[in-house]
This record gives structure tokens, C-alpha cells and sequence, in this order.
């Protein structure tokens, strides 16, 4: 009896434990895996050191998170979230995001001006959607976007469906359109299509397709490249000298109705720092939006690493990101029934 | 006995509230890029009646009945041993391998299958991986093993002495089978077909992995609308209308069927 008096107050000790260590915590949403680890290691460990708060993450999908943010509005299950540029938009329209305060974020002062989306979302670190393929599978060298048409590439590239925006943007480029006259590049897309083998709707089977060589020529996440890249698989990134990379841009936001507004600037802030942001380009091999940060020099000039104002403009397009939520229902239509099928 | 019924009559409440609320969503406006929703519309149901739309629910249709129809004609035999073999261990064996892709997760399974189908172990004289092929084979797989149990626990059900009394009196085995042990397993034939039919309906990962993005069966549809376009209230349009489609066809091969297993 008195064991079993021992054990229960043992677990109510740790259950109060946990729930005080919960409510003390900053929440921070995130994508899984790589993402996650990175943020916890690089930002998480020095913020908790900084200010003695806690970090707990929530990973999930974009759109599972997104879901999860919705059913909690007002009374936010977590402080923090990272996510696309494009998707914050979603946030913001449905109310989600809390504006945030510039006076508590001074390392906001050194990030570039591309990186600053809203009043409600600062971006963390940049990449770009550009192509990459295995030298040992593609004998011929690929250098341009418009390589991708060639006869030879018939049924070896991947790209993805869930978010066809690039290669929609890329094939209006070439036409002589952007993303507003998208459907200006829809007959040249349309003659991609032989071309495909595969779409893939996450990083992962992205990787995997590049990892078997089922689809050894993607239009792919830079970041996801030079991650295949350390695992020893010859995957080369390219640098298209005719149209720029598509640029993504991940960003930060304070959700709305969050009681730890404070903490989630002080966050934001440590995760501008120049120091912070050089970690992080040496995590994720993604490019820093603090130009002061220090970037390996085998990563200088690497796709998705832009360093000053003019990098950012000319090796890299940014779509606009409200065109971008609002039409991508539209461009995915389209593309189902006209690339997929 | 009011009392016993209760905990029933709760699941089935919170089901209905869930179709409930995808009905009440799928009759609201879709505002593009936003996550608001705009007033009560039928628009959702046009848009989702589009030509590209219906092919998806015409193929998902086409790839469930060729499921079931492989999947039976491959499962009957191996359930047909399961239920005749007088051998223990043939039987412990059949089973063992009937039952071990349970053990191993879908996802494992049909990953497994991308590296058979794709080139990379064995050169296909067709491709197979990222077409419908390929989907069909992981479906097939898939569905077996559920096929093969109720199919042996419906022949082992059949009485020996019929299928020996039609042999006495000089029918072939070819004959036995088509006029005595076929019809006899007939409730098994049934059920098993209704049951892989209605789930291939719903299948997901596998057409997801396998298909490549190439090829859409109803549920990776809606969750195209639904999760990469934010379009929920076209999402939840899509599931009412697949879901009309999917109760329809099995109430008609309930009916076809009803008259035949009694």
C-alpha cells in the first residue's frame, strides 16, 4: 500500500511538473523533422539560455497547422509559428496573426527588405525552387530553364503538384508574363508535359524520387538538394541563366490573442541576430535574411543564398504573395487538368 | 436496454455531426485566398461537377472494380487451400503469409512497392510505377489478405460431401467447382467484394505513392482542394458528391446481390 501511495504522488508531482513547465513555455509551430531540430537547436537552446524560458514545439504540416490555428483563433495553442510567405497571407486574412511590434524586434533593423513581408510576418530564412538533377543519370549538362523542353529529358523530371506556382511562373516568364498573366505560359507548360515523370506533393517524396533516380531531374526546394547533397548523392543544383530561381521566403509571426507576446518578440528578434542567422545558413544551407551573418564560402553565390540587395533582385524572382494565395486554387486547377491528366 | 443503446447512439451522434458540418461546409462560398467564407451557395457542387472532377470519381469507380475483380480471382485460390489443405502446416503457412502484410504498416507496404514497380530492382518490360497499373498492383495487395479470410471462412463453411457427390456421379472438377463450390461460397464472394470495392472507393496512400501525383483517386482529390488549394468548402463538396456516388453503387450491388447469398 504504501508503495503504491508512493508511486501516485510521484506521477501527481510530475503531472504538476509538466503542466507548470507547459504554461511557463514559449509554443513555437513548425514543420517536422529537419526544421524543428534545427529551430529547437539553433534558436530554441539559445533563446532559453537568454531569458530562461522554456521552448516547446508543435510540428505539423503546413496546412495541418494552419487547420489547428483555425479551430483555436482567439485563444492560440501556441505563441509562434513559422510558415510560407504565401500561406501567413491566409493567417493574416483569417485574422490569426497579431501585428507586430518593430519597437521589440531591433535586429528587424538589419534584415533585407525582402524579408519583411507585413506588419505581421518577418522572414527567417530564404531558398529557392530552381532545378537540380543527378549528373551520373543526365548525361547531358542542364543550365537554363528552358533546357527542361529538350527532347532527351522526356520522362525524367518531377516537380510538385501541391504548389505548381513555380513552373507556372517560370513558363509565363519565358512568354513574356509574370504570375498576374500567368496564362501566358500555359501552351509552353503544356509541352513540358511528355516531360514529366512524377509529381510529388512533400519534401520527402521529392528526395525520394531524386534518391531512386525514378525522377532525376526536379524542380526542387534548394534546401532539399543540398541535403541530398551531405548524404553522398550527386545531385547538382543549378543556377538557370535564363530566369532567375523562384524564391521562397519562411517567416515568423506572433499569433493573435497569445499570452506570451512578449516572449514570441524577444524570439523573432534572437532569430534575426546576425549569430542566429549564421547558424542557421550552416543548419539548413538556406540563405540568411540578416545580411551581417557569416556564410561558408562553399555556399556563396549558391542558389537560394542571396547576401546583398542586388543578389536578392537579380538571381532570384519574388512572387507577389497575395497574387499567390489568391490564385493558386486557380493555377492548381488548371494544372490538374491540363499537366497532370 | 434503453441504457445499453445509449453509448451506440452517441458515436452515431457525433458521426452525424460530423457529415453534418461537411455538408453545412460544402454549401458556403470558397473566397480565394482567404480562409473566411462567404454566404450559403450551390456554386461549390458546379464547380465540382467539372469534367476533370467526374473523371477522378470515373476512375476511382474503374480502379475499385478491377481491384475487387483481381483481388477475388487471386485470392480464391490461396483461400481455397487455406480452407481444403489437410496439412496443418500448409495451413499455419498460408495463413502466416496471409496475415504478415498486416503486421506491416501501409505506408512500409507501399513504399516497398515503389522500389519493386520502379526500375531500380528489376527492369519492367512496361512501367508500371506512377500509372494506374501500378496503383492496381498496390490496391490488389493491399485488399488480399481480407479477401482471402473471408473467402476461407465461407468455403470452409461448404460441406466436402456435396462437391464429393458431384464427382461421384462423374462431373469434372472444372464442373464441380463452376456448379457446386462457386455458388456455394457465393456469401463469401460477396462480402468480400462489397467490403474491398467500398475501401479501395476511399484509398489514399497508395495511388498517393504509387500514382505519383498522375494518378487521383476520390479522396486524393479532395484532399488537393481541400489542403494545397485552402479550398475547404470545395473539398467538403467533393466528398458529399463522391459519397452520393459511393452509397448509390453499393445500395444497387446490395440489391443485384441480396436475392443471390440467401
Amino acid at each position: 500500500m504504501p508503495a503504491r501511495m508512493l508511486v501516485l504522488i510521484f506521477m501527481a508531482v510530475l503531472a504538476t511538473a509538466s503542466a507548470a513547465h507547459a504554461q511557463d513555455a514559449l509554443v513555437v509551430s513548425v514543420w517536422g523533422g529537419n526544421w524543428k531540430d534545427t529551430v529547437e537547436r539553433v534558436i530554441g537552446k539559445a533563446f532559453t539560455a537568454k531569458t530562461g524560458t522554456p521552448v516547446e514545439f508543435e510540428v505539423g504540416g503546413t496546412i495541418d497547422r494552419l487547420a489547428k490555428a483555425r479551430v483555436a483563433k482567439g485563444n492560440p495553442l501556441v505563441d509562434l509559428n513559422f510558415t510560407t510567405t504565401h500561406v501567413a497571407r491566409l493567417y493574416i486574412s483569417d485574422g490569426l496573426y497579431a501585428p507586430l511590434d518593430m519597437s521589440k524586434i531591433p535586429n528587424a533593423k538589419e534584415i533585407a527588405r525582402e524579408a519583411i513581408r507585413s506588419e505581421y510576418h518577418l522572414g527567417s530564412w530564404s531558398y529557392v525552387y530552381t532545378i537540380a538533377y543527378r549528373p551520373d543519370l543526365v548525361k547531358e549538362e542542364i543550365t537554363r530553364w528552358s533546357d527542361l523542353w529538350k527532347p532527351s529529358l522526356k520522362g525524367k523530371i518531377a516537380m510538385p503538384d501541391f504548389d505548381p506556382s513555380h513552373i507556372i511562373t517560370i513558363a509565363a516568364l519565358m512568354e513574356g508574363g509574370n504570375e498576374l498573366t500567368w496564362q501566358k505560359g500555359q501552351d509552353k507548360l503544356k509541352q513540358l508535359k511528355p516531360s514529366i515523370a512524377a509529381f510529388f506533393s512533400t519534401d520527402a517524396q521529392s528526395q525520394d524520387l531524386m534518391k531512386t533516380g525514378q525522377a532525376p531531374v526536379q524542380v526542387m526546394l534548394s534546401v532539399n538538394a543540398y541535403h541530398l547533397q551531405d548524404q553522398g548523392i550527386q545531385v547538382k543544383l543549378v543556377q538557370p541563366r535564363d530566369f532567375p530561381g523562384i524564391v521562397g521566403i519562411d517567416t515568423m509571426a506572433v499569433m493573435a490573442g497569445t499570452k506570451k507576446a512578449e516572449a514570441a518578440h524577444q524570439f523573432i528578434n534572437l532569430a534575426l541576430s546576425k549569430e542566429i542567422q549564421t547558424e542557421l545558413v550552416k543548419a539548413l544551407k538556406a540563405g540568411p535574411v540578416n545580411s551581417g551573418a557569416v556564410v561558408p564560402p562553399a555556399l556563396k553565390g549558391q542558389p537560394g543564398i542571396f547576401l546583398t540587395p542586388a543578389e536578392w533582385k537579380e538571381r532570384g524572382y519574388i512572387m507577389n504573395d497575395e497574387a499567390r494565395a489568391k490564385t493558386l486554387p486557380a493555377w492548381r486547377e488548371w494544372f490538374t487538368a491540363n499537366i497532370v491528366k | 436496454m434503453k441504457l445499453l443503446l445509449a453509448p451506440s447512439l452517441v458515436v452515431v451522434g457525433v458521426f452525424a455531426a460530423a457529415l453534418m458540418a461537411l455538408l453545412r461546409y460544402s454549401l458556403v462560398e470558397f473566397i480565394p485566398g482567404s480562409l473566411q467564407t462567404g454566404g450559403l451557395t450551390a456554386d461549390n457542387f458546379r464547380a465540382v461537377l467539372a469534367r476533370q472532377y467526374l473523371g477522378a470519381v470515373w476512375d476511382t469507380l474503374l480502379l475499385s472494380a478491377a481491384t475487387t475483380l483481381c483481388t477475388l480471382v487471386a485470392s480464391y485460390p490461396v483461400a481455397y487451400a487455406l480452407a481444403r489443405t489437410r496439412s496443418s502446416r500448409v495451413r499455419s503457412a498460408l495463413l502466416v503469409l496471409t496475415l504478415a502484410p498486416f503486421f506491416s504498416g501501409a505506408i512500409v507496404r507501399t513504399y516497398a512497392w515503389v522500389l519493386v514497380l520502379g526500375n531500380t530492382l528489376v527492369t519492367w518490360p512496361v512501367p508500371l510505377l506512377f500509372t494506374e497499373r501500378g496503383v492496381l498492383i498496390g490496391l490488389v495487395h493491399f485488399s488480399m489478405p481480407t479477401m482471402i479470410l473471408l473467402l476461407a471462412a465461407a468455403l470452409s463453411h461448404i460441406d466436402p460431401v456435396y462437391e464429393r457427390a458431384a464427382s461421384s456421379l462423374g462431373a469434372p472438377p472444372a464442373r464441380v467447382f463452376r456448379r457446386v463450390t462457386l455458388p456455394l461460397s457465393m456469401p463469401g464472394v460477396v462480402s468480400g467484394s462489397v467490403l474491398v470495392f467500398a475501401w479501395t472507393l476511399s484509398a489514399f496512400a497508395t495511388p498517393e505513392l504509387l500514382g505519383g501525383g498522375k494518378v487521383k483517386m476520390i479522396a486524393n482529390v479532395v484532399r488537393d482542394l481541400a489542403l494545397d488549394s485552402f479550398n475547404w468548402p470545395g473539398g467538403a463538396a467533393f466528398a458529399v458528391v463522391a459519397l452520393a456516388v459511393t452509397l448509390t453503387i453499393l445500395a444497387a450491388a446490395g440489391r443485384l446481390t441480396s436475392g443471390r447469398t440467401t
